[in-house]
């Protein structure tokens, strides 16, 4: 059967002499694996097509349950390649990209996932700071998987009087837990009542206006920090691109 | 005869990348057919290739001698560096007969997705090539894809302070094709990297 979509390309894994089997994230299907032949070679019809980020129309064929159909053509209808040409919003990028891998399931089609993604892709723009950008999508896609950690109110009683007073987020819960509700021994990151307040309106914002949000550093570090806690916890490993410290300076040897 | 032994050949050459059961059928018989001593010579070639080969200790190609013949060479230019992603990739600019200086496999490239770190290639040790002088180029061949990219973009940034030239190999259209079926990536490079003639 021949689908065709259009798909954003989160991952190229070399396989055989010159063949790749590229990870999709689609628009009809969700995550799909295609098998691609030959793009590796000079004269491929793929060109460029298949490198990550890069926005296309396919055309793929195998049988509905197929675990590897065969890419028959890749249109390209937004490359992204300033992104991959810039360093750190590659490595940064590819956090994301790490993330959707990992949480989504194969073949299930999520269409706020993948307008998240196109979204985040149109509006960094390559050598400014873009880390709002990277943090909200971060908690945008744990929101969509079902992994939003429990910020406005107590994980247990749901008492919702934490806004003001900060609070400490229980790592194993994926929550805050108020003083009343506290497990004693367990591990526990101590947020401030500034970062708490600005996660909390940070939020409520819309992805197209986040380019107007003026945030101090700490606090977004803190946020940033608590977020990459959380999901280290969920996955029981860190993110593999965690190694390249966040595409903050190429220079971490 | 028994069928055994011809099986056997025929899954071990199964086993190497892009053959099939049936080009594997058809090579087993063809080393069937070949003189005894041609065969004995291609299996002792294996053996040794397994035995003997090592990596350069200052540029990392596959060697049977350590330094490699490249580096021992005392006819190529030693102030230029080639960063090649592979050994196999030595071969290739080899064979173009166009570029005399030296090489340094980094023995992969970087790869934030696939946990792929900097301290997994031979970085670190170009570094100490470079530091120890003498050379004034290194020209970054690593493959045009984003993987190569990055590990070209990530070397420039580490040997910058050291003030010594790093260029890039051009991108642009394969000698052949038909500027029509470019695609816009591609196109878009050759453009930028464009020069007067």
């Amino acid at each position: 059967m021949l689908s065709r979509t259009e798909g954003i390309v989160l991952r190229s894994s070399v396989f055989g002499e010159a063949d790749l089997i590229v990870t999709y994230l689609t628009t009809d299907y969700g995550l799909v694996k295609v098998f691609a032949k030959s793009p590796r070679k000079m004269k491929s019809r793929f060109g460029s097509s298949l490198e990550p980020f890069t926005y296309s129309k396919i055309s793929f064929i195998g049988k509905e349950d197929a675990n590897l159909p065969r890419l028959t053509q890749s249109d390209i209808i937004t490359p992204f390649y300033a992104l991959r040409d810039d360093y750190n919003s590659f490595v940064s990028l590819c956090e994301i990209l790490e993330l959707l891998m990992h949480f989504l399931p194969e073949r299930d089609p999520n269409a706020g996932m993948f307008s998240l993604l196109h979204k985040l892709l149109s509006k960094i723009r390559p050598g400014e700071g873009n880390e709002l950008y990277y943090l909200y999508c971060k908690v945008r896609f744990l929101g969509l998987a079902g992994y939003l950690p429990k910020l406005d109110a107590c994980g247990r009683c749901s008492k919702q009087t934490l806004e003001g007073a900060g609070g400490r987020f229980y790592v194993s819960h994926g929550a805050l837990i108020c003083d009343a509700c506290k497990t004693d021994g367990a591990a526990a990151i101590t947020l401030s009542q500034s970062a708490l307040r600005f996660y909390l309106s940070f939020m409520k914002w819309n992805f197209s206006n986040i380019d107007r949000v003026k945030a101090p550093a700490p606090l977004v570090s803190e946020i940033a920090g608590l977020i990459d806690a959380h999901i280290k916890y969920i996955m029981s490993r860190p993110l593999k691109t965690a190694a390249f410290n966040g595409g903050k300076g190429p220079l971490k040897r | 005869m028994s069928q055994g032994i011809i099986d056997e050949l025929i899954n071990n050459l199964t086993k190497l990348p892009g053959i099939g059961r049936k080009t594997a059928q058809r090579l087993a018989f063809y080393i069937l057919s070949m003189p005894a001593e041609e065969a004995r010579a291609m299996a002792a070639a294996i053996i040794d290739v397994k035995e003997k080969a090592l990596f350069c200790s200052v540029c990392f190609n596959i060697t049977d001698s350590d330094p490699c013949d490249i580096c021992s060479s005392t006819t190529r230019d030693k102030g230029r560096v080639c960063v090649v992603e592979e050994p196999s990739n030595i071969l290739a600019v080899e064979r173009t007969r166009s570029f005399d200086g030296m090489y340094h496999v980094l023995l992969g490239a970087l790869s934030p997705i696939d946990g792929i770190t900097p301290d997994r290639l031979k970085i670190n040790e170009l570094v100490e090539r470079v530091k120890a002088g003498g050379i004034q180029e290194v020209i970054m061949a690593t493959n045009p894809n984003t993987k190569g990219e990055v590990t070209a973009r990530y070397i420039t940034e580490v040997l910058k302070p050291f003030g010594i030239t790093i260029s890039r190999i051009a991108y642009g259209l394969p000698i052949g094709s038909d500027i029509e079926f470019a695609d816009e990536v591609t196109l878009t490079k050759a453009l930028e990297g464009r020069r007067e003639v």
